[in-house]
């Protein structure tokens, strides 16, 4: 190392005498973290970690590690941050990131401006009101909307933090490092980013021996990359509806997965931190085994570990030190609680800077509030105890690790359930889904049963805990630890890795049994889960505001959706009605959306004009249907019905008729239940077929529609319906949670009755009744229950047609309206009409029948 | 006065009771071992603003400042030097 990196490392706060040491290189141990890396970046691929951005980001972060390796320490802050530069404009093109750099040069600079400390926070305010004001109007400017989110996470948190710093003189001393701090790789692919302390980002870079910081790095991303995978599985196949909860084992099942979601956090910010140690960042570790909590406090202490360092720093102890002369106790309640309410209301501010408005939810109010509260009593009570703490082993079977761990399952059980309140829409479904505790039967097999997993919980906790502990303690006291080269700790991380990307790839999993080789193909990609599936839909329908906020992967879907995405409700191109169909399409209206006109005709159906009864020699169908039939996402010529209505009248002669004419009566909102009266107005046009189009869960919906109309108190003209309530007990006071579990034992006779409904009153006017399945674009569960509905509708009396395959081998991009909406696009629907046309040609006989 | 083995003895006796006080190094990280967390700081604080008779500030609870026993002996040290 040359003297001008000695005096960069001195100025840096590296010792001189251990500088040469740190920065010396070894080929053997840099081929290592880089043969693990490229392994990393097969996993990143096969997996479909994060976006396709994140994939491109990871490889010019393997080809700069290559190059910042080998530099003089003096240049290597002016390398990372070349590249961080380089990743936004690798992500957001030229314009974008030019844009984003400028504002944030613009905001780094305010602070900086020589004038006194308190003129400059005014200025830097008055900037962010000019921001947020940018944000949420609708002033057309140079740059993309999806600048903001990004923009916001690297100046939201950071610069008060930074601002902080400067005021005692902490901040990062080269231009470069400061400038790094902010555009900090990897955060332009990431939303949702840790606090970094401008403090660690200064005094922690180079702070270790540079192979042990690179392969801490290599070991957190493998970890963040392990933790994104249980997720996904968590994700698709424990997470549960509030509805879904009936007995004891789901209710478990409900609150833990819920929690075990959390997962996807810690897995990012295990990720973004590991890559930061690639360019010798050594900061500490944004996540501490907080599953594995034994208080309050210490949940507080272990999860994002960041955020609590930030709230710590910036308002626990200013606060603190100025009310401690009132007394250490009230001091330390005070502040708590301040501490909480500005952990509500920042992650508003957050939300703010992300998505453009700034809502209060009364479930972050309760769910911190509650934290606070039980954190308080329990600062208190380990004040007055004396929280006990080790730097030796403890022994499993010690009766200190015992209780520490009956501690850990009380304190899970019970984060599990409060973290079970943002889940639930309103805090009666949550009381709900309490209440099928009180309904469940206490056996004394059921106790035994409880006793013994309690008893195995217990110990299989204390055996992980203290060997955790044991060998954390290892770690930060040198003793017995060589750092992540040893060789026991080396061995396990290059076997993690290989392990996971061998799994990834195709000729590895396809070898294993078609089950298993179906679970790792399901990991794979990043999807909806069912349950988010229906809320997205249930969001749609109804237009819930509070749909983009239960989880992070629902969130970030919502979070590229347009506030002013084409709406159902509000545009005017429906119209209510005081009866069961609660509304319909408003007749002669146009509606200009940016995928095209939506035009109805005269009677209503988002159509061409018709007579109401038939030409001789004409052959009508009548489509039944939701949103994708009306044709939600595209143009009027363009909808499956308009394009298959054109080519069955190039073929009508050869059909034996004038002419085709399909009338289509889809209306988007549509549940499976409104479309008997839909089907009564069809009849009046005289079809001699009629196509009932089913796009997946219908047992749910027309199950959910049932409780909506009794919660409305809708008159329901069917007296069959009006029994089934009955008989589930629902009646307008019904919470959606308790009518949605209640009708589950019923929901497939439901569907059943509405298909035989349907198909009887064909019948009676002597029509070809038709079913057919037309799958969303999703790459999730959508068409569950498709087999058995099929059934149904066979045994109803249905012609079926079966279109789960009509996309073919298109990837889900193309046929897909967009990420939020999966609904076809014309590609799409022109695939459904060639479909269906090839459908109705062969098999004439029964669609075409005289 | 050795503020250093005064503020051994401190941790020790109300941090660390019945530990080995070998195991409590000069250069052990307070902070990322869990012997001080926020409460335990406030009450090193406390201590050493007593022992010592010099203020700290709130930006002083830092890692950088009180993250082992020589940073903590370093922070005293300049206090009272700049104190004389």
């Amino acid at each position: 190392m040359g003297s001008g990196s000695i005096a960069v490392a001195r100025r840096a706060g590296i010792a001189d005498n251990s500088a040469a040491e740190k920065h010396a290189i070894s080929l053997p141990k840099f081929f290592m973290v880089l043969g693990q890396l490229i392994l990393l970046l097969l996993c990143v691929r096969q997996f479909q970690i994060e976006s396709d951005a994140f994939l491109q980001v990871f490889v010019l972060v393997i080809a700069g590690f290559c190059v910042h390796y080998f530099l003089p320490f003096a240049w290597r802050i002016h390398w990372f941050l070349a590249l961080s530069i380089a990743s936004i404009f690798l992500v957001f093109g030229w314009t974008n990131a030019l844009w984003m750099i400028l504002i944030g040069c613009g905001l780094i600079f305010l602070c900086h401006v020589p004038i006194a400390y308190r003129y400059r926070i005014a200025l830097i305010a008055a900037a962010a009101v000019v921001l947020g004001t940018l944000r949420t109007s609708s002033i057309a400017l140079p740059f993309s909307a999806a600048v903001w989110p990004i923009l916001g996470s690297m100046f939201m948190y950071r610069m008060i933090v930074y601002l902080y710093d400067l005021k005692h003189d902490r901040v990062p001393l080269g231009l470069s490092h400061r400038l790094a701090y902010f555009f900090m790789l990897p955060n332009v692919c990431f939303p949702l980013f840790p606090v970094v302390d401008s403090n660690n980002f200064r005094r922690l870079y180079y702070s270790e021996e540079r192979h042990a910081t690179y392969q801490t790095g290599v070991v957190w991303i493998t970890r963040g990359i392990i933790h994104l995978l249980l997720y996904r599985y968590v994700y698709y196949y424990l997470t549960v509806a509030p509805a879904d909860v009936v007995n004891a084992g789901s209710l478990i099942q409900f609150l833990v997965a819920n929690f075990l979601l959390y997962l996807r956090v810690s897995g990012l910010f295990h990720l973004v931190i590991g890559l930061l140690h690639l360019f010798g960042f050594a900061l500490p570790e944004t996540h501490k085994l907080y599953y594995l909590s034994s208080s309050f406090t210490d949940f507080w202490r272990r999860i994002n570990i960041y955020w609590k360092d930030f709230m710590m720093k910036v308002f626990y102890y200013p606060v603190y030190f100025r009310l401690k002369r009132f007394g250490s106790t009230s001091a330390l309640v005070w502040s708590t609680l301040l501490v909480f309410l500005l952990t509500w209301m920042l992650h508003s501010y957050q939300w703010f800077w992300l998505r453009g408005s700034f809502p209060i939810e009364w479930q972050d109010g309760v769910f911190w509030g509650l934290l606070a509260v039980v954190v308080v009593i329990n600062s208190v009570w380990e004040i007055n105890t004396r929280r006990s703490r080790a730097l030796g082993a403890v022994r499993w079977y010690s009766k200190r690790s015992l209780g520490k761990s009956v501690r850990i399952i009380l304190v899970f059980a019970s984060i599990c359930s409060m973290w079970s309140l943002w889940t639930c829409e309103s805090m009666e479904e949550w009381l709900d889904m309490w209440s099928v505790l009180a309904r469940s039967q206490v056996t004394l097999a059921g106790l035994l049963l409880g006793a013994i997993g309690f008893v195995v919980a217990v110990l299989t906790i204390s055996v992980i805990d203290s060997s955790m502990s044991n060998a954390r303690q290892q770690q930060i006291t040198n003793k017995g630890d060589r750092g992540p080269f040893s060789s026991r700790r080396m061995t396990a991380t290059v076997l993690q890795v290989i392990l996971l990307a061998a799994i990834g790839l195709p000729q590895v999993y396809t070898m294993l049994n078609a089950d298993a080789a179906n679970f790792i193909l399901s990991l794979r990609s990043e999807k909806l889960s069912r349950t988010d599936t229906q809320k997205l839909e249930k969001g749609y329908y109804e237009d819930l505001i509070r749909v983009d906020r239960f989880n992070s992967q629902l969130w970030e879907v919502y979070s590229k959706k347009p506030v002013d995405w084409l709406a159902v409700t509000g545009s005017g191109l429906k119209q209510f009605r005081d009866d069961f169909l609660q509304e319909e399409l408003r007749p002669s209206s146009r509606s200009l959306t940016e995928h095209g006109d939506i035009t109805t005709n005269e009677w209503g159906m988002r159509d061409q004009s018709y007579s109401k009864a038939p030409d001789a020699g004409s052959f009508r169908m009548a489509l039944l249907g939701a949103s994708s039939v009306m044709g939600w996402g595209v143009a009027d010529s363009e909808t499956f019905d308009a394009v298959l209505e054109k080519k069955l009248n190039s073929s009508a002669v050869e059909l034996g008729y004038d002419k085709v004419e399909i009338l289509n009566f889809g209306v988007a909102g549509y549940y499976p239940l409104q479309q008997i009266m839909a089907l009564d107005y069809a009849l009046e046009f005289q079809p001699q077929a009629v196509f009932y189009i089913a796009t997946g869960r219908e047992y749910r919906r027309a199950a959910y529609y049932l409780y909506d109309v009794i919660a409305k108190q809708i008159a329901i003209p069917y007296p069959y319906l009006r029994d089934l309530a009955a008989r589930a007990g629902i009646d307008s006071s019904t919470t959606e949670t308790e009518a949605l579990r209640r009708l589950r034992p019923y929901d497939k006779e439901l569907l059943q009755w509405l298909y035989r409904e349907i198909v009887a009153r064909c019948r009676a006017h002597a029509i070809t009744p038709v079913w057919v399945f037309l799958p969303q674009v999703n790459r999730g569960r959508w068409e569950e229950n498709v087999a058995e509905t099929v059934q149904d509708a066979k045994d109803a009396g249905f012609a079926t047609i079966n279109l789960l395959d009509v996309y073919g081998s298109h990837p889900i991009e193309q046929v897909q309206l967009t990420e939020w909406d999966f609904h076809p696009n014309a590609l799409g629907h022109n695939l459904v009409a060639q479909r269906l046309y090839r459908e109705l040609l062969d098999h004439r006989d029964v669609y075409f029948a005289r | 006065m050795d503020i250093r083995e005064s503020i051994r003895s401190y941790i020790l006796a109300e941090f660390l009771p019945g530990e080995d006080p070998a195991n409590l190094e000069d250069t052990t990280p307070l902070i990322a071992s869990g012997i001080l967390d926020s409460l335990a700081t406030m009450r090193l604080v406390g201590f050493i603003e007593e022992e010592f008779s010099v203020e700290i500030g709130p930006h002083e609870t830092d890692p950088e400042y009180i993250g082992t026993i020589d940073s903590i002996e370093r922070l005293v040290r300049s206090k009272l030097d700049g104190a004389r």
